[in-house]
């Protein structure tokens, strides 16, 4: 298979067009055709939560997502979340002063899942937080420091 | 010249001095995805392989038909061990010298289900992973030994190096008036990093450039230099974010020959991303363990023998050693006590180091059987420890460096609430939950290795720290620069920290939890050693603003220099640098003993582990302390088990972060109650495949399983242990959480689970 198909996404405002095989995830194409990394790939089986995205303003596992799908639909990864040099996002300033990640790998993922949790209206208590953010698994073990973060996020946002 | 001693403070606002609550200086990289991990760069050229495993446990590879796969689109290369670049072997991370023989990471002879055999490179990494599917592997199979359940396993070896005596054991244990005996298990666990294992690996002539995350970058280095018999400093590997490691990106893999060979092979940069499923048997995690303790007692508990007897499994070719004795031999006072180890080949990949290797299962077998024992006597698990208290370490009859570990038992309880509990099993109930209090200790040695730093003060005032250790999410970057701030007297904000990169000043594993006590260490030496230099400068240049004031020292704080006899002549370290016509002073220092400075024992000393320190050497046993205090309710009707409470009190001496330290330590906790409650490697017996190599069916804690949990540091300053006073950090805290789990459990239900993890179905 190396039928090569035209893809135009709108990725964190800025329209991409690209040319890959339809078989390429949403994942891969952010990680390795646009050199958007900040979308991490953990397990490329929908089971980790690290390439959390957003697609029209709802979380996406974008490993179980082929490029192809998202035309037309507005993707927003971590990179989209706050401009560069701009003020960071409630949730990402969060996450610093709770110090609710180690390594940073599963991070950008939980922050995509954590700015949802709260738009979705599920970070009403730390037992709501902490099930609407267990579709992301870290494994440095920052939970607590997760649900703090999320809970004082939603404060700020609400 | 005198120097006027740097100041020390040890506040906990996030000041930037050491001992700060600072947040983590790479934070905020990692939270807007610019951290450069290693596996995501993309040189020019760049080309996919994909891994192929085998499919049996035991036999032989006859034949590979890469024919399909070689035809298909964008394919450039399909290896195997008959077209794979000849490369040798290196020697081991133990410094023992190699065997004159090829290193082949394309295996013919199998020996576990997973082991590679072959590799697919390919343009893009779609056609890579197609292609593999279309490989056709021929094997001879014969009967594997899956797990050492197998009563095929046939003879343990006695490993005797592990043995520990003193007293007579058997004898004493013989007369005892209260004894008791049981079997403690814990299954194969996975350290399962989020970030999954590879690299990027690019020749340009005979230099090799690896993008890897990596633990250890001058171990590794090595390897790959030795492989391709190339110079050590011909290999750069760059690896600034590690997305976990937990003891599994330390050494050099099979795949990583892999890469480097089809990279050379093709003279294109190649990326080689194992799957999640292979990050099961590309490497190991802990071997499953068994353990029997026999415990000798008085009526009133006090202990008169203990005889441990432990098994772990390694695999069919080599030899792994999980230390099975190393709590049991000096968490109590015992007169008597004998521990014996064996190992036990079967069909798996090689066991490897999991967080706490030896003393995470070591504390599951003696904190179990000293609960047991306090119920047999009838007296409080807490006072049972307190009873049998080691106040020296019984195995190396030295005094402990600290061990702050009554301290630990105090804070514990008082914030838990131990009072509370009832003594007898099965007795506290909120409707149908059983409720159950268990308590359990554990500790994890101080790990000692020189270690080195380049500190730089360049024109702009800036300090920039720099060396080839790697920060995985301990933090590294930031306790480095509050490390730097401290000594030279500038705000850490003006400090930047470089690390994970072969070409800066060397460094050891980032293992054993030793880095941020010897990195602090070696950066505190030459951060003095730069400051020195810049007041030598201030005071002695012609052209220095402090020329005139004949002064014989000066003072460095908050980045401006000044004379104590003079307040008012402040002048920033930029001006002085500026004045004096410097663009930089650096110093590199390491804290390596004058025997070992010669430029063969530098290498060693950071490619191998040969240098490295025992707790015990010298005139003190060093190590830290932890107690965990758990509450857990378990449905009466359904055996779930839920950890609702937990307090822990821990002594890692000082904290150089607490902000840091408390996340690390809480990260050790949580992979406890994944340990304790869900984490099993299974193993199909009748072919030796694990079968949950995957993270929906190896079960790790999500959000919802952990509860709030709270951390206190009972630890003094240590500067028997380590330069700045710190001890092991990282893999104490995971050590003691599963019995004090399974304490719990027994408590709230009766019913004693020995085999690890306690699922619903041991309890129903």
């Amino acid at each position: 298979m190396t039928n090569q198909t035209t893809i135009n996404l709108e990725i964190n405002g800025q329209a991409h067009t690209l040319v890959v095989e339809p078989r390429v995830t949403l994942l891969d194409a952010l990680r390795d055709h646009l050199e958007l990394t900040g979308t991490k790939k953990g397990c490329d089986q929908g089971q980790c939560g690290a390439c959390t995205v957003h697609v029209d303003g709802e979380r996406v596992l974008s490993c179980l997502t082929l490029a192809v799908q998202v035309e037309g639909r507005a993707v927003t990864t971590i990179e989209g979340l706050s401009d560069p040099g701009a003020e960071l996002h409630p949730v990402q300033s969060a996450f610093l002063e709770h110090d609710a990640f180690q390594c940073g790998y599963c991070t950008p993922g939980q922050i995509m899942s954590a700015v949802s949790c709260i738009r979705e209206g599920h970070a009403g208590s730390d037992d709501e937080i902490r099930e609407y953010m267990s579709g992301n698994l870290c494994r440095c073990g920052a939970y607590p420091h997760i649900v703090e973060a999320v809970r004082e996020a939603a404060k700020v946002m609400s | 010249m005198t120097i006027v001693d740097t100041k020390i403070k040890h506040g906990d606002a996030s000041d930037g001095l050491l001992g700060g609550r600072l947040a983590r200086i790479d934070g905020p990289a990692k939270i807007t995805g610019a951290a450069d991990y290693a596996m995501e760069h993309s040189p020019e050229g760049m080309v996919y392989a994909v891994i192929i495993d085998s499919t049996i446990a035991s036999g032989r590879v006859v034949a590979i038909d890469t024919s399909a796969a070689e035809a298909y689109p964008g394919v450039l290369l399909v290896l195997t061990p008959d077209n794979a670049l000849p490369i040798k072997t290196a020697t081991d991370w133990t410094g023992a010298p190699p065997p004159e023989v090829p290193y082949e990471p394309l295996a013919r002879e199998i020996t576990f289900a997973g082991q590679h055999i072959a590799a697919v490179i390919a343009e893009t990494f779609e056609q890579a992973t197609a292609a593999a599917a279309l490989v056709k592997v021929t094997y001879e199979e014969s009967a594997p030994i899956s797990s050492f359940d197998d009563p095929r396993s046939g003879e343990a070896f006695p490993i005797d190096m592990m043995t520990k005596e003193w007293g007579d054991a058997d004898a004493a244990l013989a007369i005892a008036p209260v004894r008791i005996e049981q079997e403690y298990k814990t299954p194969r666990e996975y350290n399962v990093p989020i970030e999954p294992h590879g690299l990027i690996a690019h020749w340009e002539g005979d230099m090799l450039t690896l993008w890897e995350p990596s633990q250890w970058i001058d171990g590794m280095s090595r390897t790959y230099a030795e492989w391709f018999s190339i110079p050590f400093e011909n290999v750069r590997m760059l690896s600034p974010y590690i997305g976990g490691g937990f003891g599994s990106k330390a050494l050099p893999t099979r795949y990583g020959a892999v890469a480097a060979i089809a990279a050379k092979m093709l003279d294109r940069p190649v990326k080689l991303a194992i799957t999640r499923p292979q990050t099961f048997t590309a490497f190991g995690g802990r071997p499953a363990t068994r353990q029997t303790i026999a415990l000798g007692a008085t009526r009133e508990g006090k202990l008169l023998s203990i005889v441990h007897r432990s098994a772990n499994e390694t695999s069919m070719d080599d030899v792994a050693i999980e230390p099975l004795g190393s709590v049991t031999s000096i968490m109590y006072a015992v007169p008597n006590f004998s521990s014996r180890q064996n190992i036990v080949p079967v069909n798996t990949v090689k066991p490897g180091a999991l967080r706490a290797p030896g003393e995470n299962p070591s504390a599951f077998g003696i904190e179990c059987a000293i609960d047991e024992l306090a119920y047999e006597v009838g007296i409080d698990p807490l006072d049972i420890r307190l009873l049998n208290y080691a106040e020296e370490d019984p195995h190396a009859k030295k005094p402990w460096s600290t061990r702050r570990l009554r301290e630990a038992y105090a804070a514990g309880a008082e914030a838990f609430g131990w009072a509370k509990r009832s003594p007898s099993v099965r007795s506290m109930r909120e409707g149908k939950q059983l409720i159950g209090y268990g308590v359990a200790a554990g500790t994890y040695p101080v790990r000692r290795t020189p270690g080195e730093a380049m500190v730089r003060i360049l024109s702009n005032g800036t300090i920039e720290v720099a060396s080839s250790g790697i920060d995985m999410g301990q933090g590294t970057y930031t306790i480095l620069a509050q490390t730097a701030a401290e000594a030279i007297g500038v705000p850490v904000e003006t400090v930047v920290v470089k690390l994970g990169d072969s070409s800066l000043p060397r460094a050891p594993v980032a293992g054993g939890s030793q880095l941020a006590n010897l990195m602090t260490g070696a950066v505190h030496v030459a951060a003095l050693a730069a400051r020195d230099e810049l007041i030598g400068l201030a005071i002695n240049d012609q052209n220095s603003p402090f020329r005139d004031l004949q002064a014989n020292t000066l003072t460095i704080e908050g980045g401006q220099m000044s004379s104590p006899r003079d307040a008012g002549s402040s002048v920033a370290i930029a001006e002085v640098m500026r004045r004096t016509g410097r663009d930089r002073i650096e110093a590199l220092r390491n804290t390596l003993p004058e025997n070992l400075r010669n430029k063969d024992d530098h290498f060693r000393n950071f490619t191998t582990i040969s240098t490295m320190l025992s707790p015990t050497e010298g005139d003190y046993s060093m190590h830290s302390w932890c107690v965990h205090f758990v509450e857990v309710r378990v449905d009466v009707d359904f055996g779930t088990v839920r950890v609702s409470r937990m307090v822990s009190a821990l002594d890692s001496g000082r904290l150089y972060n607490p902000k840091l330290a408390e996340s690390q330590w809480k990260g050790g906790i949580i992979m406890g109650i994944g340990q304790a409650l869900l984490e099993e490697g299974l193993v199909d017996q009748r072919n030796g495949h694990v079968m949950n190599n995957n993270l929906g069916d190896y079960l790790v804690p999500t959000n919802a399983d952990i509860p709030d949990l709270k951390v206190i540091s009972v630890g003094i300053p240590d500067t028997n242990a380590s330069i700045l006073g710190g001890k092991a950090v990282g893999e104490l805290a995971i050590v003691g959480v599963a019995p004090a789990i399974a304490n719990a459990v027994y408590h709230a239900t009766g019913i004693r689970v020995r085999d690890l993890p306690i699922t619903l179905e041991k309890l129903i």
